[in-house]
């Protein structure tokens, strides 16, 4: 047997790594799902949300002032509110990231639309577009890159939260930085539980930045 | 304008209407429902293991997904997510802890009668059935040293009598104040003291024994450290501390959804001894092992207790061992 007491906090992650590497994997995939399904669902409400109150100035203010509230609300105190109606598990944790998710996708895509040229519009008018393609052909492509922001944005947020969504018993890479703050020599364990933690917020935040400008519709036509 | 508008309305209620069936997401399991399976997992090493431990034997025996729910602070938060149904199993709950704190009652010394009595309990007041303990008991103890337990010949607490004036003792701070199993009661049932008392941290005392800080401390008979320092653990023989029999619990309902958990339940009847339950412990603290690689490994050295009774065939290899 392994004397882990003698090792280095290197050696021991090291260490950790060999020895629960599935779980470790299957814990990263468990955050990342749960980032993910909350981060889809509010852009699937979101957008069209945003895109509404685009034409709806005066709502907007007041649409956007509720989500900025639901913002303000700690991520540990809004988890165990929802506890409360929800009870545990990662279904409370997936709707705890859509709330946090809304504002900035709900704000990006607002102000994407609102930044569309209007003479691109009255272009589109001009050559017989329906109210319909105008969305669909003029103000999304445009509108996108910029709501592409929003979601990246909001990705990054979620995968801190997930972290916190340990405590109500959702899972995740929170469970490995538990774990380690409780065990009396834990500190391998916690670095196994945040680096990859980081990690994913990181590639994601790069993957879709990298998204954000292949989309951005300036780029396309110096081509 | 309106197409857009009734866009939006459907999705959100499709949204909704899938967030509200609670219908489980792909990857991440969902809440417990009359459909799934859901095990509490306590925050403690041994409430880990112990419900990954069942994790593992209903997906080795039934072609099911079942699924831990992790991390749950205490016992009462366990026993919580019990009553709202948010999981229909818990990995493991003690006697002592559930009869004082889950129901409210007076601690009962005798273990059979704190068994019965959790057992008639559990089911009358909250549909849920306590089975027979896996075998360990996870309850205050007092140990020494192998040295000194076979200097002086220790086997009982009431065999310190003699020597009891020179020891020093070190114990939970908490236990000092207890009702019912705390210091005095230890006092009015042994009828001796220790030269000294000292309170600390409970996860101090196996290293301040290893030390020689102490000579004889109070701490929980299930630690992974009273393995690996080989200490010998005293037994209670005026039963003054309550017992703490580790079972696990199920509610009605998901045992009727899903009959062969009872026999998976009853087939794990006595087959983890403090001693075996102690080294769990230690690989899960001391040797940087997660509850679940530990509990999957355990299972698979002792095959699933496939040879135990009852006999039950494995749904994960099909004409595997039927001789039962």
């Amino acid at each position: 047997m392994v004397d882990v007491t003698e090792m280095s906090m290197i050696q021991q992650l090291i260490y950790y790594m060999g020895q629960n590497g599935a779980y470790v994997w299957s814990q990263f995939l468990r955050h990342f799902l749960i980032s993910i399904y909350g981060v889809v669902f509010a852009s699937i409400v979101g957008i069209p949300i945003g895109f509404w109150l685009a034409r709806h100035a005066k709502m907007a203010d007041w649409a956007i002032g509720a989500a900025n509230v639901i913002q303000t609300i700690p991520s540990l105190a809004m988890l165990s509110i929802l506890m409360l109606g929800l009870g545990v598990g990662a279904d409370t944790v997936v709707m705890t990231v859509f709330l946090y998710s809304l504002l900035p996708i709900l704000k990006n895509t607002y102000a994407g639309v609102r930044n569309v040229d209007h003479s691109l519009l009255d272009a589109g008018k001009g050559m017989g577009m329906t109210r319909w393609q105008l969305t669909y052909k003029v103000e999304l492509p445009l509108a996108l890159s910029v709501i592409m922001a929003g979601i990246r944005n909001a990705l990054v947020v979620a995968i801190g939260i997930t972290a916190i969504g340990t405590f109500i018993g959702a899972g995740g890479l929170g469970d490995i930085i538990t774990r380690g703050v409780n065990a009396t020599d834990g500190g391998s364990i916690i670095l196994a539980g945040t680096i990859p933690t980081a990690f994913m917020a990181i590639i994601s935040d790069l993957f879709l930045g990298w998204l954000e400008k292949k989309v951005d519709p300036s780029n396309r036509t110096k081509k | 304008m309106k197409r857009i508008k009734t866009l939006g309305k459907t999705l959100f209620f499709t949204f909704t209407t899938l967030l509200l069936s609670a219908c489980a997401l792909p990857g991440i399991g969902g809440q417990a429902g009359e459909e799934s399976i859901s095990i509490a997992g306590l925050a403690s090493t041994e409430g880990q293991i112990m419900a990954f431990m069942v994790e593992g034997m209903v997906e080795h025996y039934m072609d099911v997904d079942a699924q831990v729910v992790n991390n749950l602070g205490t016992s009462s938060m366990a026993h919580q997510a019990m009553v709202n149904g948010d999981v229909n199993i818990t990995g493991v709950k003690y006697t002592g802890t559930s009869l004082t704190g889950d129901l409210g009652r007076d601690p009962i010394t005798d273990p059979e009668l704190a068994y019965d009595t959790v057992v008639e309990l559990f089911a009358e007041e909250h549909q849920q059935k306590w089975f027979p303990t896996y075998g360990f008991a996870n309850t205050y103890a007092f140990m020494v040293t192998r040295e000194l337990a076979e200097e002086h010949d220790l086997e009982t607490i009431s065999d310190l009598e003699p020597i009891a004036g020179e020891l020093r003792a070190g114990v939970d701070n908490s236990w000092m104040e207890r009702e019912g199993d705390g210091y005095r009661a230890f006092l009015d049932t042994y009828e001796f003291d220790f030269q000294r008392v000292t309170p600390m941290q409970i996860g101090l005392v196996y290293d301040a024994l290893q030390a020689g800080e102490m000579d004889i401390v109070l701490g929980y008979s299930t630690d992974g450290r009273i393995a690996s320092y080989d200490l010998v653990v005293l037994e209670d023989d005026r039963q003054l501390f309550p017992p703490y029999d580790a079972s696990p619990l199920a509610s009605y309902e998901v045992l009727e959804a899903y009959p062969q958990l009872e026999s998976i339940f009853l087939k794990m009847e006595n087959t983890i001894t403090n001693e075996q339950m102690q080294e769990l412990n230690f690989a899960a603290d001391n040797n940087l092992i997660e509850p679940k690689v530990v509990a999957t490994q355990f299972l698979e050295e002792n095959n699933y207790f496939e040879d135990k009774e009852p006999f039950l065939e494995s749904a994960n290899n099909e004409g595997g061992d039927t001789n039962g």
